[in-house]
């Protein structure tokens, strides 16, 4: 059975990473997930720019938002850590607070929709966990990724505040590695783990401080013997790719570790090939990652 | 002579958050490794300020003469970390977020937060859209990004406020 969504591409993925919307739309059907486009989705907006500064905006924009899908009687799925944190915020505070939504279908009533709390907000990775399921996403395997070595990067803002992303434990998260198991592949344990990728500091500080925390979560992921690094958040994927560049240059790291967002891996193995799910436009590319992968 | 330091903001906001008081004595929120606040242990200030497990950043951002002149509060990416691992159920992260709203109402925010503001109301995106990204796009086979419901994000920008808020924000630059 197909499983439909209106499918939330965000800002980030279609406007500086689009290949990996194009990964996207070329994976997911593959496991059974049909990504419906809805016309009129806006910015979710995006948290740390935006919403924890105006918060009533924040929430009327993402209610919006939500009620493009709800009148298309569809749950949401998004590519986006920060997309997810915003509009589930936005969904969770609306059907519990009575009050707020008054006020916030008040502020959106002008633009003729009205929140009704009718759907739920899914990451793709709550999509796998919870509608696709181990079997099915085991079942697309066709090439599996046996001896790939992945340190897996899940992010700050699909699992926190917890009470509100439902997703994985903050400290010691495990559905990315399992994930990460599922394609044949082995995920690797490394110190540095859980540390956040550094967005805020390469945007709002100086960058130095991004560079230096970095080179240790690389120097990290190769300790514990990865080829490659995964992540399920386009900021994150960043990071670890221009970000990887930069801080390179500046703190001598000596080697590479590229990094795929989880359907680009997911993608490798139902049997498409390194181009087809867009490599080539990686900055950071590795020879032995990349030979691995070819003589499994 | 007797040195006096003015506390005044710094009182205001203590009297608002009283448990804030206590991120001034503890450093727990500045656990290593990601566990805790991650500033704390990698983050320079944009005004050269060192933080530490033993200088730590919610101490930084929470006991300046004037909080919210302070332009380290945006480097905080509302991880909830600080606020999880607390063991005095201080939350932090609200905290900043607040001083934050005050800040980006008052003109301290970065040009960049103001202009993600921006961006977001006149093109339907937080990201500017670069040609060559709208090149790529159409060798990928995607169609083209155009702004999307423009008239919708401006209704409720005057509805609740922020296109004021944004105006006399542009008016004091045109003053400045």
């Amino acid at each position: 059975m197909t499983n439909r969504y209106a499918f939330f591409r965000g800002c980030f993925i279609p406007v500086r990473l689009p290949h990996l919307e194009y990964v996207a739309k070329k994976v997911m059907p593959g496991v059974d997930v049909e990504l419906v486009d809805v016309k009129g989705f806006t910015c979710c907006p995006e948290p740390v720019g935006f919403g924890i500064h105006d918060k009533l905006t924040w929430t009327s924009i993402a209610a919006r938002n939500i009620c493009l899908a709800e009148e298309q009687g569809l749950d949401i799925i998004t590519l986006c850590n920060g997309c997810s944190y915003t509009l589930k915020q936005a969904n969770k505070t609306l059907k519990e607070d009575q009050e707020l939504r008054d006020k916030v279908n008040e502020m959106i009533v002008e633009t003729g929709h009205q929140f009704k709390g009718s759907v739920e907000v899914k990451h793709f990775m709550d999509v796998f966990k919870e509608d696709v399921g181990e079997k099915r996403l085991k079942e697309a395997v066709v090439s599996p990724l046996d001896g790939l070595k992945v340190a897996t990067h899940t992010g700050c803002h699909i699992v926190s505040p917890p009470e509100v992303m439902d997703f994985d434990s903050i400290y010691d998260p495990i559905v990315l590695d399992n994930m990460v198991s599922l394609l044949g592949a082995t995920p690797v344990d490394y110190d540095l783990k859980i540390l956040c990728c550094g967005w805020t500091l390469m945007n709002y500080g100086p960058p130095e401080a991004s560079y230096n925390l970095l080179s240790d979560k690389f120097k990290s992921m190769k300790t514990g013997g990865a080829d490659c690094s995964t992540v399920i958040c386009p900021q994150c994927f960043y990071q670890f790719d221009m970000g990887q560049v930069m801080a390179s240059r500046r703190t001598k790291l000596g080697f590479n570790m590229p990094v795929l967002f989880y359907l680009q891996l997911l993608g490798l193995a139902m049997g498409y090939s390194l181009d087809e799910m867009q490599y080539g436009m990686h900055r950071v590319k590795d020879k032995g990652f990349e030979d691995k992968l070819r003589g499994r | 002579m007797l040195l006096q330091i003015s506390y005044e903001a710094r009182d205001k906001l203590l009297k608002r958050y009283p448990k804030v008081e206590t991120c001034l004595k503890c450093s727990l929120c500045a656990f290593k490794d990601g566990y805790g606040c991650y500033i704390s242990n990698y983050g320079i200030g944009v005004d050269g300020a060192r933080f530490s497990a033993l200088d730590t950043y919610t101490y930084h951002v929470f006991s300046p003469k004037e909080p919210v002149k302070n332009p380290n509060l945006w480097l905080c990416v509302s991880c909830h970390r600080c606020h999880e691992i607390c063991p005095y159920d201080v939350n932090p992260t609200e905290v900043i977020e607040a001083l934050k709203a005050a800040a980006f109402e008052n003109g301290y925010a970065p040009d960049l937060i103001q202009g993600e503001v921006s961006n977001v109301l006149s093109t339907g995106f937080a990201f500017p859209i670069v040609q060559s990204q709208q090149a790529q796009r159409s060798r990928l086979g995607l169609p083209t990004l155009e702004p999307p419901a423009l008239e919708d994000l401006a209704k409720i920008a005057k509805k609740t406020g922020l296109e004021d808020k944004l105006a006399k924000l542009r008016k004091k630059e045109v003053k400045g």
